[in-house]
């Protein structure tokens, strides 16, 4: 297949706006393609297929939001084709639904955030249930009483080769941190309040759990690296507590090209202010602690007005939301691993906080000046769905659109955050890193991402001349063609034609192996017998995701031997 | 005026889809448009015509104008009046279930019984019923925060479980008995029921209920003193405390 004479935005391989032909043989771009099948792409945008670095889009989280909110299911209904299955759902679509709208965005690969080991069977499930694009799975670790332990004993060595059983045991692809220590203090009612107040009855600080899991990381060489919820994420006044977060773990290396730590949905982390009534942005704080340390990422969490679906591990935080807004509530308790809860809300441009919020996710991808360091996101759903991801890219494209919104909020968004002052407005080179190249460097996917020979033939093509088009001015037209994508490539086969699904193949599924030291594997499976036979409510053998839950696997091999 | 009359050619077995016998669909269609109307019978598709006999007089006109009267057993048709603004349909005979769903205006008068769902989620104008109505008169689809917002229901004679569930505006009037749970987790609005009611206001933010029959009353209401209303003497109740509730409750005769 060749793509000819499109407008190709590469970033990671310099290539910046310049019209030029792409070849696609057997699923990888090659320098020259032997089959004659073309695609004019003339005057059109040409980009790496888009790459979600951060979604929730299946596992038992997903579905209980699925189970509470029939209401939101009708939202989004829509009957069969002689192609399609049956969709449905905004916030919380069902699995086919998630697999055609990130097609039709043009994104060609999806990564569900959070999984613990637990009930990474279910996550597995809806994963070979959702169609199209390739997706991921990052595994929980920071509330697991294994870690806990291995933290407070200072066993490093055991730690990392829990890690590795743990990816192993639930396919999952990285470390996936949320509020550590707090979802343990939970199954008790209680929180942990900040980085250095201990966990019950382990004394260990989440600071030691994040140090710890971040070391044991970078001992393993895994391809992404620790993915941290900070603690007291939520509150009024936690930007110190994601400062005091990452000042924490300055001095540990990476171990690969890559970030030390990536710090998700940064929008609800950075927040000022001693209650809910002097609520205010932090985010130029946190941008500019991030322009001096570039070992760190963040995705941005941006906040879409209207119908959205928390769902975290962070239970003890979605207690506090269910009791403030009286909304639906479902509270989970996942044995030694972690705590999780679900509730649906709304966020509304005429409530002070939610207008704040919304500032808050902008400021932070347009104060960071290295767009490799942010990753576009609405932490789907919690902070709003996937689907309004061309909003978000509109309004980082265009000061106008942005003061065109503030005009409608609540005046809070504009007199509580920096956001009316700035001036930036991403070009295409930026758009293409922030959901593009950057997520793929972030996760250590060197096949994605880019268009270099020997990447993945996943590419979108948007009807919409970079050369011609404003987006400054015409943001409207930005945000209708980059939500019906002319052509969507996956793989070298064509999924989207004029925004609508013309084919379904099965996408791949990334988890990571990696190898640890013979003793201290032995060492985590006396640890885990103990653990299975005194406590768990089901047996070792039956725990273990088996490669029958993978069918397509993309297995990357990391490890210390 | 232009009248449509509809009236079905059979006896349904299975229920039909009929959203489209509303004002606003039906006004801006000649008669022979209305006949090619896209309907669901079950899973099978036909049209309008291939189910109902439509006379009347012929479009377009507004839908203000249009009076929809409909003769016959109606109780297996669905969605009749969904989403409509205004006009008016009568019917004489009993009426399916979903009818009104998300009606903002007009008004729908029916000389029999409703189906369940009865002006589901309903917005605003007036629906009549002369009979008994189904369980969930006003009240929201499954996990809905909010039924019926705007407009009247008026009931003449008995009402299902479930009666304005997640009720959040307009007003419902039961002439007869109501059954479990009326007004259950209402955030405002108003239900009057003339007779007996069980168990009312349970889950109640705010709201009025009043019962002039008798009515079992949740523990979780508080007492308040007695007032009178329509020359009556009810029993005045706050609650429902377990979700600390401000809702007006009265009740004529408590039920032990």
């Amino acid at each position: 297949m060749i793509i000819e004479g499109g407008i190709v935005y590469d970033p990671r391989n310099g290539v910046l706006g310049e019209e030029m032909d792409i070849s696609i043989e057997d699923g990888r771009v090659v320098e020259e393609s032997r089959d004659g099948d073309k695609i004019d792409a003339r005057g059109m945008l040409v980009m790496p297929g888009g790459l979600d670095a951060h979604a929730h889009i299946a596992g038992a989280k997903v579905n209980t939001g699925r189970i509470m909110r029939p209401e939101d299911g009708r939202r989004g209904a829509e009957a069969r084709t002689k192609l399609l299955r049956p969709q449905s759902g905004y916030t919380v679509p069902n699995c086919y639904a998630i697999g055609y709208r990130y097609a039709r965005l043009g994104y060609t690969t999806a990564f569900e955030a959070a999984t613990p080991i637990l009930e990474a069977r279910h996550t597995h499930e809806e994963l070979e249930e959702i169609p199209i694009v390739d997706k991921g799975a990052l595994t929980l670790f920071g509330n697991n009483w294994e870690v806990l332990e291995c933290v407070r004993d200072g066993d490093l060595g055991k730690l990392a080769a829990f890690v590795a059983w743990g990816l192993r045991a639930s396919r999952g692809y990285g470390v996936k941190v949320v509020n550590p220590g707090g979802g343990e203090a939970w199954g008790f009612g209680g929180n942990v309040k900040g980085i250095d107040d201990p966990v019950p009855n382990f004394g260990v600080t989440p600071r030691e759990i994040i140090r710890g899991l971040m070391r044991a990381n970078e001992a393993l060489g895994l391809p992404h690296s620790v993915h941290l919820h900070t603690n007291n994420l939520g509150k009024p006044g936690n930007y110190e507590t994601t400062l005091e977060t990452l000042r924490a773990v300055e001095d540990i290396a990476a171990s690969r090209d890559r970030q030390v730590l990536h710090v998700t949905h940064m929008q609800f982390s950075a927040y000022g202010g001693t209650g809910w009534k002097d609520f205010e942005s932090k985010a130029p704080e946190i941008a500019g602690y991030f322009n001096r340390h570039q070992q760190f990422t963040m995705d941005m969490g941006q906040l879409i007005f209207g119908s959205a679906t928390t769902m975290t591990a962070d239970a003890p935080l979605e207690y506090g939301n269910a009791r403030l807004l009286k909304a639906k509530w479902s509270n989970h308790d996942i044995e030694l691993e972690e705590s999780s809860g679900v509730v649906p809300l709304v966020y509304g441009r005429k409530m002070p906080i939610n207008a704040i919020q919304w500032a808050i996710g902008l400021e932070l991808a347009l104060l960071t000046e290295d767009p490799w360091q942010v990753i576009m996101t609405t932490d789907h759903p919690n902070g709003g769905p996937f689907v309004n991801y061309p909003e978000v890219i509109a309004l980082l494209m265009s000061r106008a659109k942005r003061e065109e919104e503030l005009a409608s909020l609540h005046e809070l968004a504009s007199s509580r955050s920096s956001l009316p002052s700035i001036e930036r407005e991403m070009g295409w080179e930026d758009i293409a890193i922030v959901t593009r190249a950057g997520p793929a460097r972030i996760l250590g996917l060197p096949e994605k991402g880019h268009l270099g020979f020997g990447a993945d033939g996943d590419v979108s093509i948007y009807d919409i001349d970079p050369k011609k088009l404003d987006p400054s001015k015409d943001h409207e037209r930005v945000k209708a063609a980059l939500s019906r994508a002319k052509y969507t490539i996956k793989g070298g086969e064509v999924v989207v034609r004029d925004g609508e699904i013309v084919a379904v193949p099965q996408g791949r599924t990334y988890w990571v192996d990696a190898s640890v030291p013979e003793d201290e594997a032995a060492k985590v499976r006396a640890d885990l017998v103990d653990k299975f036979t005194r406590y768990y409510s089901v047996q070792l053998s039956n725990y273990m995701v088996q490669d029958a839950y993978v069918t397509r696997p993309r297995v990357v091999r990391a490890g210390v031997v | 005026m232009r009248e449509i009359r509809i009236k079905p050619r059979r006896r349904f077995l299975v229920p039909v889809e009929a959203e489209g016998i509303s004002p606003d669909v039906l006004a801006p269609l000649t008669l022979e448009d209305i006949e090619r109307l896209e309907v669901w019978e079950g899973n099978r598709r036909s049209r309008l015509s291939d189910l109902f006999a439509i006379e009347g007089d012929d479009g377009p006109g507004e839908a203000e104008d249009a009076y929809l009267l409909l003769r016959g057993d109606f109780s297996r048709v669905k969605r009749i009046g969904e989403k409509m603004t205004c006009g008016m349909i009568e019917v004489d005979g009993d009426l399916g279930m979903h009818a009104g769903n998300g009606m903002a205006g007009g008004e729908i008068s029916i000389r029999g019984g409703a189906g369940d769902w009865l002006g589901r989620e309903m917005r605003g104008g007036l629906i009549n019923v002369s009979g008994d109505a189904g369980d969930y008169v006003g009240a929201g689809y499954r996990g809905e925060s909010c039924g019926m917002r705007g407009g009247e229901i008026r009931i003449e004679g008995d009402a299902g479980d479930y009666l304005g569930e997640h009720l959040c505006g307009g007003k419902i009037t039961v002439l007869g008995d109501a059954g479990d749970f009326p007004g259950i987790a209402n955030r405002g609005g108003v239900i009057i029921i003339g007779g007996d009611a069980h168990l009312p206001g349970a889950e109640m933010a705010s709201g009025t209920i009043t019962v002039f029959g008798r009515a079992r009353v949740l523990p979780s209401y508080q007492y308040q003193d007695t007032v009178d209303i329509d020359g009556r003497s009810l029993k005045k109740f706050l609650g429902d405390l377990v979700d600390g509730g401000k809702g007006e409750l009265y009740v004529a005769s408590l039920e032990a």
